[in-house]
C-alpha cells in the first residue's frame, strides 16, 4: 500500500536506521502489529 | 453436565466439513438474533448495556442457554464508546438504543482523483475529518481523540472477547474467527459517496468509479485477511448496492473488483461468507463464477432456484424469513424451516441462518418462543 | 421554443447534459410562467417514463435516486421563471422515517418522486416520534401520511404512530401508506395502515390514486 500513513517494516526501518543494530527480530513484529492495528481500526470506522 | 470441549470439537468438525464441501454430520445452525436482542430479552436497557459491558455476561449466558446455536451468537457488533469519542456521524445511536448508519458523504465527487492516487492517504486526510468531528481540528485534539477511541475500542473488544471465551467454554460453540470487509463498490458507496452520490457518479463519471474501486481493492483485501488463513473461520462480506444497479453498471463497475476480492481471499486459502442482501436473482450466473465453496447467505429469492443453480458449487444459507417469527404460529415457523431444509440440505453445503438479523425483542411478542422452536427443530432434524 | 418532447425523452433517458442545457437555454429566453409550467409538465412526463422503465426492470433504485436529483436540479433552475404562477399541487403528504430508525434512503426516493409528481411533501426526517407526526398533521392537514423504516422495530413504531393519530382524532382524515424493507400485508394490517409498499414508484401510484 503506497501511503504515508502505513509503513511496512522495511519502510519503517529505512526511516529509522538507528534500529539496525538493535534486536530487529523482536522489534519488527511489534512495530508491524500496531501499524496493522491502526489500519484495521481506521478501516472498521468506514465499514 | 455437557462436555463443552467435545462439543466444540464436534462443531468445529461440522464447519470444517461444510467449508470444504463435505457433507457434515448434520446441518450447522446459527442463531439469527443479535446482542441487541439479547439485552432486551434479558430485560435490560439497550443503551446502558452497550456502554456498561459488565452487564453483558449474564445477558449472553441467558441468551446462550435459551436458544440453540452452533456458533457464538455475538455477531458483528458496533460498540458506542469509540464512536462517541470520535464524534461519529456515520454511526450513531438512535433514540431506541440501536447503533445505526445514516446516509453520509465522506468523499466529495471532486476528490475522486485524489482518492484514486492514494486511497489510504485520502481516507486519513479527507474522509475521516469530514465524518468524525473529533478528527477535525488541531493536531493535538485529533491525536488525543484517536488515542482515546482506539484504547476504548480495544478495551471493549477485549471485554467482549472474554465473555465470548467463557460462553464457548460453557456451551461448546465452534471456535471461529472472522474478518470483515466489503466489495470495493460498496465501500465507495456506503461511507464515502453515499447511496445518492454513487448513483449519480455511475452516470456522470463511471471511469472514476471504476478506477476508485481498483485503487481501494488492496486495502479491502488486507482488511479481510484473517490473522492466519488456516484458522477455522471466514471473511464476511455484506453486499449492498448490486440490486440497485442496472445490469450494465453491475457488470462493469461492481462485479470485476468484487470478484477479484473473493478470488484473492480464496487464493489465500480463506473461506468467504457473502451476505447477499436484497434481490440478487438476476445475478445468479455471476455468483456461480466465484471460487468453489463460497458461502452465500441470501436475504431474498427463490431458494429452489438458488439450490439448483449454485448449490452444487457453493454453500447456501439464509432465506429463513424472520418476519415469520413475528407473525406466524409456532407450527408455521417450524414448517418453514422444514420446507427450507428439504430444499437446501440435500447433498450438504447448507448452513441454517436466517434472512436477516433479529435485533428487536418484544416481551409480549411470539419471536423468542418461535425462534427457539425453529432452532431446536433444525438441530434435531438436520442430521444427514 | 424548447422542444418539450425532446425534453421529456431526455428526462426518461436520465440524460443530464441534455436536460440541463435545454433548461438553461429555456430560462435564458425569459419565458412566461405559463410556458415554464409546460416545461415542468414535460419533466413530469419524463419521470413517468422513468417509472415505467423501473417497472420493466430496465432501471433500478439507483436510477430513481439519480432521477430525483436531476428533477430537483431542474426545478431549482426553473424556480425564478415559475414564481408568480400558482403551481398546481395535486395533494400533500407528510413523510418520515419512524421512531428508532435512521434509514432514510427509501423515504428520500419516495419524497423526491412525490414532489416531482406534484405533491406538496413535508419531510419530517428520521427517528420521528409519533407526536411529531401528529403535530405536523394538525398543522398542514395532509391527505396522506407516509411512514418509512428499514429495521423490524419500525413496525412497532408505525403501530404507535397510528395509535397516536387515532387518539388525536386524526386517523380518519388521512390515508396512511407504509414503506420499507420489513413491511408486508400482515404488518400493514397489524399497524392499521391503508396500504404498504416496498417500491417507491408503486407507492406513488397508490398515493396518486388516493387524491384523484
Amino acid at each position: 500500500m503506497d501511503s504515508k500513513y502505513y509503513l511496512t517494516w522495511e519502510e519503517y526501518l529505512a526511516e529509522h536506521p538507528e534500529l539496525e543494530d538493535k534486536p530487529t527480530q523482536a522489534i519488527a513484529p511489534k512495530i508491524q502489529k500496531y501499524e496493522d492495528a491502526m489500519f484495521v481500526f481506521i478501516m472498521d470506522l468506514l465499514l | 453436565m455437557i462436555d463443552a470441549v467435545a462439543m466444540t470439537n464436534e462443531r468445529n468438525q461440522l464447519f470444517r466439513d461444510l467449508f470444504s464441501g463435505k457433507t457434515p454430520k448434520r446441518v450447522p445452525v446459527s442463531n439469527p438474533a443479535t446482542q441487541d436482542f439479547a439485552i432486551q430479552y434479558a430485560g435490560l436497557d439497550l443503551a446502558e448495556c452497550q456502554w456498561d459491558l459488565t452487564k453483558l455476561e449474564p445477558v449472553y449466558d441467558k441468551f446462550c442457554q435459551d436458544f440453540f446455536t452452533d456458533t457464538y451468537p455475538g455477531g458483528s457488533i458496533r460498540i458506542p464508546s469509540h464512536y462517541q469519542l470520535l464524534g461519529s456521524t456515520p454511526i450513531v445511536m438512535s433514540s431506541s438504543g440501536f447503533m445505526q448508519h445514516p446516509e453520509v458523504v465522506g468523499l466529495l465527487a471532486e476528490e475522486y482523483d485524489e482518492f484514486i492516487a492514494s486511497p489510504y492517504d485520502c481516507i486519513v486526510e479527507k474522509v475521516l475529518p469530514r465524518l468524525f468531528t473529533e478528527l477535525n481540528g488541531a493536531p493535538g485534539k485529533v491525536a488525543m481523540s484517536l488515542a482515546k477511541a482506539m484504547r476504548a475500542q480495544s478495551d471493549d473488544l477485549a471485554y467482549l472477547g472474554t465473555i465470548r471465551a467463557k460462553m464457548n467454554a460453557k456451551y461448546g460453540y465452534a471456535g471461529m474467527v472472522g474478518a470483515l470487509t466489503e466489495a470495493p463498490f460498496d465501500f465507495m458507496a456506503d461511507f464515502l459517496r453515499s447511496f445518492k452520490g454513487i448513483s449519480g457518479d455511475v452516470r456522470r463519471y463511471p471511469d472514476k468509479v471504476a478506477a476508485a474501486c481498483d485503487a481501494v481493492l488492496p486495502l479491502l483485501v488486507k482488511k479481510g485477511t484473517l490473522p492466519n488463513p488456516s484458522m477455522l473461520g471466514y471473511t464476511f462480506i455484506p453486499l449492498h448496492m448490486a440490486p440497485y444497479l442496472r445490469d450494465k453498471d453491475f457488470a462493469t463497475l461492481y462485479w470485476p473488483t468484487f470478484k477479484k476480492l473473493v478470488e484473492t481471499m480464496a487464493g489465500m486459502g480463506q473461506n468467504v461468507q457473502l451476505f447477499v442482501e436484497q434481490d440478487w436473482m438476476r445475478y445468479l450466473d455471476y455468483l456461480y463464477e466465484l471460487p468453489e465453496n463460497t458461502i452465500m447467505r441470501f436475504e431474498y429469492g427463490d431458494a429452489k432456484l438458488v439450490k439448483e443453480k449454485l448449490g452444487k458449487k457453493h454453500i447456501i444459507s439464509g432465506f429463513y424469513p424472520i418476519t415469520l417469527l413475528q407473525t406466524g404460529t409456532k407450527q408455521q415457523c417450524i414448517d418453514k424451516a422444514k420446507e427450507l431444509m428439504d430444499i437446501l440440505a440435500p447433498g450438504g453445503k447448507y448452513w441454517f441462518q436466517a434472512d436477516k438479523s433479529v435485533i428487536n425483542f418484544e416481551a409480549k411478542g411470539p419471536v423468542a418462543e418461535n425462534m427457539s422452536a425453529v432452532l431446536e427443530y433444525v438441530h434435531e432434524n438436520g442430521t444427514y | 421554443m424548447i422542444d418539450l418532447k425532446v425534453l421529456t425523452q431526455a428526462v426518461g433517458d436520465l440524460d443530464e447534459k441534455t436536460i440541463l442545457s435545454m433548461i438553461n437555454d429555456f430560462v435564458a429566453t425569459n419565458p412566461s410562467g405559463e410556458d415554464a409550467q409546460k416545461v415542468v409538465l414535460a419533466c413530469q412526463q419524463g419521470m413517468a417514463i422513468v417509472g415505467e422503465l423501473f417497472e420493466t426492470n430496465e432501471y433500478y433504485v439507483g436510477d430513481l435516486i439519480f432521477a430525483g436529483e436531476l428533477l430537483s436540479k431542474t426545478i431549482d433552475l426553473l424556480k425564478p421563471v415559475l414564481s408568480g404562477v400558482a403551481s398546481q399541487k395535486i395533494g400533500s403528504i407528510v413523510i418520515g422515517t419512524v421512531q428508532g430508525d435512521l434509514h432514510d434512503i427509501g423515504k428520500n426516493i419516495f419524497g423526491s418522486m412525490a414532489e416531482a409528481a406534484g405533491f406538496d411533501v413535508y419531510d419530517l426526517g428520521i427517528d420521528v416520534s409519533p407526536s411529531a407526526f401528529v403535530e405536523k398533521v394538525k398543522e398542514v392537514k395532509p391527505q396522506i401520511i407516509g411512514m418509512s423504516g428499514v429495521l423490524t422495530l419500525a413496525i412497532d413504531s408505525m403501530k404507535n404512530t397510528v395509535k397516536a393519530l387515532n387518539e388525536a382524532g386524526l386517523r380518519d382524515s388521512v390515508k396512511i401508506i407504509i414503506g420499507g424493507n420489513p413491511v408486508n400485508e400482515d404488518a400493514c394490517k397489524q399497524i392499521g395502515a391503508d396500504d404498504f409498499t416496498t417500491n417507491a414508484a408503486e407507492g406513488l401510484k397508490t398515493c396518486q390514486g388516493w387524491v384523484k
